[in-house]
């Protein structure tokens, strides 16, 4: 029951907002009261132990159910967390942009269905709420209303349609050879086997190349750094850690809840998407390199980062799926904070590219530190958060042996030092160089208290994360 | 709490450093900070020499996973390392106290002075591989901002170039780490190394490859080729105190990771006769080379002692490469002399620079006649460093070539004193000429223009520092007897 | 023998009556006439319905006292009532904002007429929804022809003329081509009824004798009704009638009117021919490779269109396709698909014709994409209709669209190699193109204007014809939920069917 209504809340009163014509101090209080009380049932539902609850029945074989194991929860819990933060920066970010009735609808009813895909029960249910995933965001992407938004929304669109597209083709064949799309931890085969093998792997590569649009796997990535457009509460939150993270998500599930790893391991189609995953990781880094504008560099750390999720998740062992959930959240706090601050700059002392930034540690000195501890965060520099999946990560390729797990070693390494050179060097910028813009506006105390705080906790993360990763580790057990 | 002296060796200086920042009651006045400073750094070489005189102790500061421990340990090559690198950073500090009046921003300067240090005595102090990996980290980081001091364009573009440097040859380094962590019997430095050879996960070759990789990019901050292009870079464009510890004694830390790596990780034996020994024995050896003819084309002073460590740092490199107990001797008396002597000369170039604005080497004519002190200094120094007896550079290069040709190394067994005695005349060449000409130059180019310096010797806060050394290389030099066997009973354990 | 199921008959009379007695009516009364008999005839076929639901086989209707097979006789099956239900929904749903806009297109003279012609157009429907005779087949087919053309070119203008000439031809064509078949037919077996034929039929394909010219019959009949429901590549004559008509004719054109068409066509091949004979001859795989090609290049041509309209025809095409790719895998399941599909179609289409309309008119009566931007907050519920529309045309689950999908796409797993493959890459690039054109269309409708557009004011929507938009939003969505009873339906229809 509870699940249902943590989905429903933010729907529900995010659709009424417009409705409800609010000045915009109470629109404000409506928002962060609504989001802390969907968090709160979030964590409520995260104590207890739920059965599957069936919404509507499709026909004998399909129903929209939703289910909270311990996978779902990692997700719902990271998004229930990062939400409210990110809605309080949205608070300060938007003040003076215009249509922001419109904006909080929609990142109000996004906030509902990303839950909505973490307590799936089944990949039909995921299904659809990835297709309104992509229906609820595109307005936040398009919201400037300016060509280059209209053009970065439509891409958006296209690449998920036609990935949904690609992805649908993958639940048929679940649908047809597993005899249904409900998540097991194992899959649907496990025990049964199957004399279509071939076919299923066939069908599951076609998922992960359906859902790995939202996940950014090249060649499909390139919606992602084009997004980078919008708003920044848009492109933090959301690619850099709902839907991005939903595509991740979605790609873990089908491999270990729906195919299962008796099916996948040692295929080809396990082998063509470590190899994807490899060469993105490079591929992102190397490209983050090359770009000069803040926020689009972020985009392609994520295409690169997400990678190492699922390199790690693809390995098929229960270490490599304990490194990628481990990189799933502690990348979302990283990346989050560095989005937050990216965008702080860019609306306050419009800097938008490398070179603007340089010497703005003098003007903004809490935020160059809040810069430089995530850059060393995502870099993977001990003792803070970064390195510990990093090497995790590492592990889990090492213990499952061959030439691809290898390479994908050498991937993450050399993603390491680009990601040192293209995230280190601008911050070591900001307090070296002369500064190139005039003093910024002022940045008002709810932009500080977001950072800060995600700062504190990936600093408390690095220090202490015993339970979380216990936890972690007892997710990817359960799995397989 | 056992162990409780390692944490005061780091954080002593950490929260010295600390309190030069926040505290402004401190900064008021210059002499009340360099007061400070030299007391915490007197202080440190106390805690230092006390833990060098106790027994072994570990300290486990907290664990980042259950399989990683971040600990500190005190063993022979802690001991050894960090009683050498607080006193060479004691020494240049106070240098600095003086040398720094006529720089900018000295806060921030003592400040990432002492920081540095702590890394460096946590880096000394490390007890396994990941905590090594992890202050080597930190060190690169804090001991950046020295590098790009004074914010010139060339000095912002030199420490960025040693970050990417650092952060490639570390990233290198951590390749060997993550394979390594599942093949050694105790995550824990071990004398003689832990790998469990029968067990290996992965076939022998791609080991030693990877194992070549981690070596060579530790060997990043040591300056070895192919690792080297930031050295002659970065360390000229420090303020010359910077540039002391810079090449004095970071280089060290390089050179201390790749000997934990192959004495207390991966044990000589293993590498003993395979073509890794044989490939970094070549790199050290073309480095040596190397090192030597850049300097000797060299013509801006502090570039030239630059490339001059690339290549003595790789002498040092040439004795732990040749995995034996003698070379390895020579080896760490390399490291301490070569330590002193740089040193020595970088600060003596401070205070070229400083009292006669003499930059180039073609410059240096009739100094002698003016700085005298400063210049019989460097001479002695340059003596030690060409290896002439008896000064310490020649017991060091002895040893090491001895070391050589006593194993059954094939080629390199003769090659590598061949190349060391090719290598000292180069820096005969490279750094006698100059000394000799301060002493008997002709005329002295643009004379006229020096005229605007104050061309006597420095204050004596900067002479002191640059004579202890001095001294310090002669009489090591004399009686080396202690330190030899310290090395001694220290290689021992390791073989 | 109860009143229900005398209730398909009556509905049949009851609109042809209507359809005469409404040429002496008042327009205003011709209106509500038309109305109320499209709305008792929903009645009476959902009635119908539930008869049949409760019957185990469908059951033949005498009309008059003889007998067949001298007489006339119509079959009344789950299947049947199901289509008619459906369609005659639809019909009604649309006919309310339909007739309110109806001044804008047709003279008042002319409006009793044009009530006349759908009267007779949801007559012909219903008679080939139930008709057990191949003569019966033709002529209301050539009702059902004329009458569309007479909707189509009450409206008189320059585009309407061109495309009603185009119309004609190919359709008086494709009559030529189904009298030609039927004839030949009747010449080889005999029999015009369908019960008798499918036993000559039997017999012909048993002994071998005149399987030739049964083949030559069959693709005549085929072609004709291929042509007349705009079949790739017959389609020519489509995008321009359906673009340039009124918005009530496009959405009974496209909507309700071709799938008349198809129904036949499935009607002759499960009840005369046997699929069997359809799935040997090479027929089906015929229908399935044109339905494929319309499905795509329907689509692709729709992304070039710079008139809204003809996109929307283009769209049909391409809907039209997936019904024929069901069809023409020749399984029972591809068959189910392709008539959910048709029920599903006939909704959404005329939903989008309808609304697509409302969109224009508060855009100062313009067509082309610029001008268009920002018609959904001038027009809030016709844009949020438009939405679920498009949506549902793309495939978003909770729409009908993605049933119809999903089910296609299981119907085309149960076959291996290049017809799975082709299937599944078709729906999915069809998905993809369906995104790119109907999805950048609502993102236009929700852009702001250039800011010197300059919008004349319109008439508002009046709240009824809002109010018939949203019930057919809902039964879209409701198709996209509660779809399972309905498949039911279809699947025990399609038994009895034959």
């Amino acid at each position: 029951m509870i699940l249902i209504l943590a989905i429903i809340l933010p729907i529900v009163t995010g659709v009424l907002l417009p409705v409800m014509r609010l000045k915009a101090r109470a629109r404000n209080l409506y928002m962060m009261v609504c989001t802390l009380l969907t968090s709160v049932l979030v964590a409520i539902a995260l104590t207890g132990d739920f059965t599957q609850l069936e919404l509507i029945s499709l026909n004998k074989k399909l129903s929209i159910s939703l289910h909270l194991d311990d996978l779902g929860k990692v997700f719902s819990a990271v998004i229930a967390l990062l939400w409210p933060l990110t809605l309080l920066y949205a608070l300060s970010y938007m003040k003076d942009a215009v249509n922001q009735t419109s904006f909080f609808t929609f990142f109000q009813m996004s906030y509902g269905v990303t839950l909505g895909i973490a307590m799936s029960a089944n990949l039909l249910t995921l299904y659809i709420f990835y297709e309104l995933m992509t229906l609820s965001t595109l307005p936040l992407v398009l919201h400037s209303g300016s060509a280059k938004s209209v053009k970065a929304g439509l891409k958006y669109l296209y690449y998920s349609l036609g990935g949904s597209a690609f992805a649908f083709i993958g639940l048929v064949y679940l649908v047809y050879f597993g005899g249904g799309t409900d998540f097991l931890p194992g899959g649907l085969f496990v025990g049964v086997g199957s004399q279509h093998t071939v076919q299923l792997q066939l069908g599951y590569l076609l998922c992960f190349l359906g859902f790995g649009v939202k996940a950014a796997i090249f060649p499909v990535h390139g919606w992602l750094p084009t997004a980078a457009v919008a708003p920044t509460p848009v492109t933090a939150l959301l690619h850099a850690v709902a839907v991005v993270k939903s595509g991740v998500f979605a790609i873990i599930r089908v491999t270990y809840f729906s195919f299962g790893t008796s099916v996948l391991e040692g295929s080809y189609a396990q082998y063509v998407s470590l190899a994807l995953s490899a060469f993105t990781i490079v591929f992102g880094s190397a490209m983050a390199l090359k770009e000069r504008h803040l926020k689009r560099r972020l985009a392609y750390s994520t295409v690169a980062n997400l990678s190492y999720i699922l390199f790690g998740a693809l390995l098929m062992i229960a270490q490599g799926l304990y490194a990628g959930l481990m990189h799933l959240v502690f990348h979302a706090l990283m990346k989050i904070t560095l989005f937050l601050v990216v965008g702080v700059f860019n609306r306050r002392a419009h800097a938008y590219y490398i070179e603007d930034v340089r010497g703005i540690a003098k003007a903004l000195p809490v935020l160059a530190v809040v810069f430089v501890i995530g850059s060393l965060a995502m870099t993977g520099i001990p003792p803070l958060i970064g390195f510990v999946s990093k090497w995790s990560l590492a592990e889990a390729a090492i213990l499952s042996g061959g030439l691809l797990p290898l390479l994908g070693v050498s991937a993450l390494l050399i993603s390491a030092v680009l990601t040192g050179i293209y995230l280190i060097v601008p911050a070591v910028t900001m307090y070296t160089r002369p500064p190139v813009i005039p003093a910024p506006q002022k940045v008002e105390s709810g932009f500080y208290v977001t950072l800060l705080v995600l700062s504190a906790m990936i600093i408390a993360l690095s220090f202490y994360s015993a339970p979380l990763l216990d936890f972690l580790y007892q997710t990817a057990l359960g799995a397989i | 709490m056992e162990g409780l002296l390692l944490l005061v060796a780091i954080l002593l200086p950490a929260i010295g450093s600390l309190m030069v920042v926040f505290m402004p009651w401190l900064n008021e006045r210059r002499e009340e900070r360099c007061f400070f400073v030299g007391v915490i750094m007197v202080l440190e070489c106390i805690v230092v020499l006390l833990i060098a005189l106790d027994a072994e102790r570990t300290l486990v500061l907290f664990e980042m996973t259950k399989q990683l421990p971040i600990a500190l340990r005190s063993d022979g090559t802690s001991r050894v390392f960090s009683a050498v690198m607080a006193l060479m950073w004691t020494i240049s500090g106070f240098y600095s106290f003086s040398y720094m009046k006529h720089e900018q921003n000295e806060k921030s300067y003592y400040a990432f002075y002492l920081m540095t240090l702590a890394s460096l005595m946590a880096l000394t102090l490390s007890g396994t591989m990941v905590t090594m990996y992890l202050f080597f980290e930190m060190m690169t980081f804090i001991s950046m901002p020295m590098v790009l001091h004074s914010r010139t364009k060339e000095a912002v573009a030199a420490g960025i170039k040693y970050l990417i440097y650092s952060v490639a040859g570390a990233t290198m380094g951590l390749l060997g780490i993550f394979m390594l962590t599942p093949n050694i019997a105790s995550p824990y430095f071990v004398e003689g190394g832990s790998l469990l050879v029968e067990q290996l996960n992965l076939p022998h070759t791609a080991f030693q490859v990877i194992l070549l990789v981690t070596l060579i990019g530790f060997g990043t901050k040591a300056g070895m080729f192919p690792m080297h292009g930031w050295l002659p870079t970065a360390h000229p464009v420090a303020p010359s105190p910077a540039s002391a510890v810079l090449s004095g004694v970071i280089t060290k830390a390089g050179v201390l990771c790749i000997f934990r790596m192959i004495f207390y990780v991966i044990g000589p034996d293993y590498l003993r006769g395979t073509w890794v020994q044989w490939t970094l024995l070549s790199c050290a050896t073309i480095t040596v080379f190397m090192g030597s003819m850049l300097a000797l084309r060299e013509k801006v002073l502090k570039k030239r002692l630059a490339y001059s460590s690339v290549s003595q740092v790789s002498y040092v490199l040439c004795g732990v490469f040749i995995l034996d107990t003698m070379a390895l001797d020579g080896a760490l008396l390399q490291m301490v002399f070569h330590a002193l002597t740089k040193d020595a000369l970088f600060l003596c170039a401070g205070a070229i620079i400083l009292q006669a604005g003499v930059t180039r080497v073609d410059e240096m004519h009739n100094l002698g006649k003016s700085m005298p002190w400063t210049m019989w200094m460097f001479t002695i120094c340059a003596i030690s460093l060409v290896g002439i007896p008896p000064l310490g550079g020649f017991i060091a290069k002895w040893y090491i070539a001895e070391g050589a040709l006593i194993t059954s190394t094939p080629v390199f067994s003769w090659l590598v004193p061949v190349v060391l005695l090719i290598s000292a005349m180069l820096t005969a060449a490279y750094l006698l000429p100059p000394s000799v000409s301060s002493f008997f130059g002709g005329m002295a180019q643009g004379e006229a223009a020096a005229i605007a310096y104050e061309k006597k010797d420095p204050p004596l806060m900067m002479m002191i520092p640059i004579t202890i050394l001095t001294l310090a290389i002669l009489l090591l030099g004399i009686f080396p007897g202690f330190m030899i066997e310290v090395f001694t009973s220290l290689a021992n354990t390791l073989f | 023998m109860s009143l229900v199921h005398n209730f398909p008959f009556i509905s049949i009379l009851l609109c042809m009556s209507a359809g005469i007695f409404t040429s002496v009516f008042k327009p205003r009364v011709a209106r509500m006439v038309t109305f109320l008999v499209t709305g008792t005839v929903l009645v009476l076929s959902a009635m119908a319905l539930s008869l049949t639901m409760s019957l185990d086989d469908s059951y033949p209707y005498m009309m008059g006292h003889f007998p067949a097979p001298w007489g006339n006789e119509i079959r009344i099956g789950r299947l049947e009532a199901l289509m008619a239900t459906g369609f005659s929904a639809v019909l009604l749903v649309s006919l309310i904002p339909g007739f309110e806009r109806m001044p804008g297109f047709v003279s008042e003279k002319k409006s009793n007429l044009y009530c006349i012609m759908v009267d007779l157009a949801l007559a012909a429907v219903l008679v080939l929804i139930y008709t057990n005779d191949l003569f019966t087949v033709y002529v209301f087919i050539e009702i059902m022809t004329i009458a569309s053309c007479a909707l189509v070119a009450v409206r008189q203008n320059g585009h309407t003329l061109v495309a009603i000439t185009r119309y004609m031809i190919m359709h008086l064509f494709g009559s030529g081509l189904l009298l030609l078949g039927i004839s030949m037919l009747y010449g080889i077996t005999g029999h015009l009824l369908m019960v008798p034929l499918s036993e000559a039929v039997r017999q012909i394909v048993d002994s071998g004798q005149y399987l030739g010219p049964l083949t030559v019959v069959i693709a005549l009949i085929t072609a004709a009704l291929a042509i007349k429901s705009a079949m790739f590549p017959f389609h020519v004559w489509a995008p321009d009638t359906y673009a340039f008509a009124p918005p009530l004719s496009s959405a009974i054109l496209s909507g309700i009117i071709s799938k008349a068409y198809i129904f036949v066509m499935v009607k002759f091949f499960y009840r005369v021919i046997g699929m069997d004979i359809i799935i040997s001859q090479q027929i089906s795989p015929f229908l399935f490779v044109c339905g494929v090609a319309g499905m795509i290049i329907g689509s692709v041509i729709a992304i070039s269109q710079r008139d809204i309209r003809r996109m929307i025809a283009y769209s049909s095409v391409a809907q039209i396709g997936y019904i024929y790719m069901g069809l023409g895998m020749g399984s029972a399941a591809g068959t189910e698909a392709a008539m959910f599909q048709m029920l599903a179609h006939a909704a959404v289409k005329s939903l989008l014709f309808l609304a697509t309309y409302e969109l224009i008119n508060v855009s100062g009566d313009r067509k082309r994409f610029r001008y268009l931007h920002g018609a959904g907050y001038r027009n809030i519920p016709a844009g949020i209709v438009f939405t679920v529309a498009a949506m549902s045309m793309v495939g978003i689950p909770f729409t009908g669209g993605f049933i119809v999908k999903l089910n296609l796409a299981i119907a085309g797993m149960a076959f291996g190699g290049w017809m799975r493959a082709l299937v599944l890459v078709a729906l999915a690039v069809s998905t993809l193109l369906n995104g790119i054109y109907f999805l950048h269309t609502v993102v236009s409708i929700y852009r702001k204007p250039a800011q010197d557009m300059v919008y004349p004011p319109s008439e508002k929507m009046s709240p009824s014809a809002a109010g018939a938009l949203f019930v057919s939003m809902l039964y879209i969505l409701y198709l996209g939920i509660g779809s399972e009873p309905i498949m039911r339906l279809i699947e025990t229809g399609l038994k009895t069917f034959s």
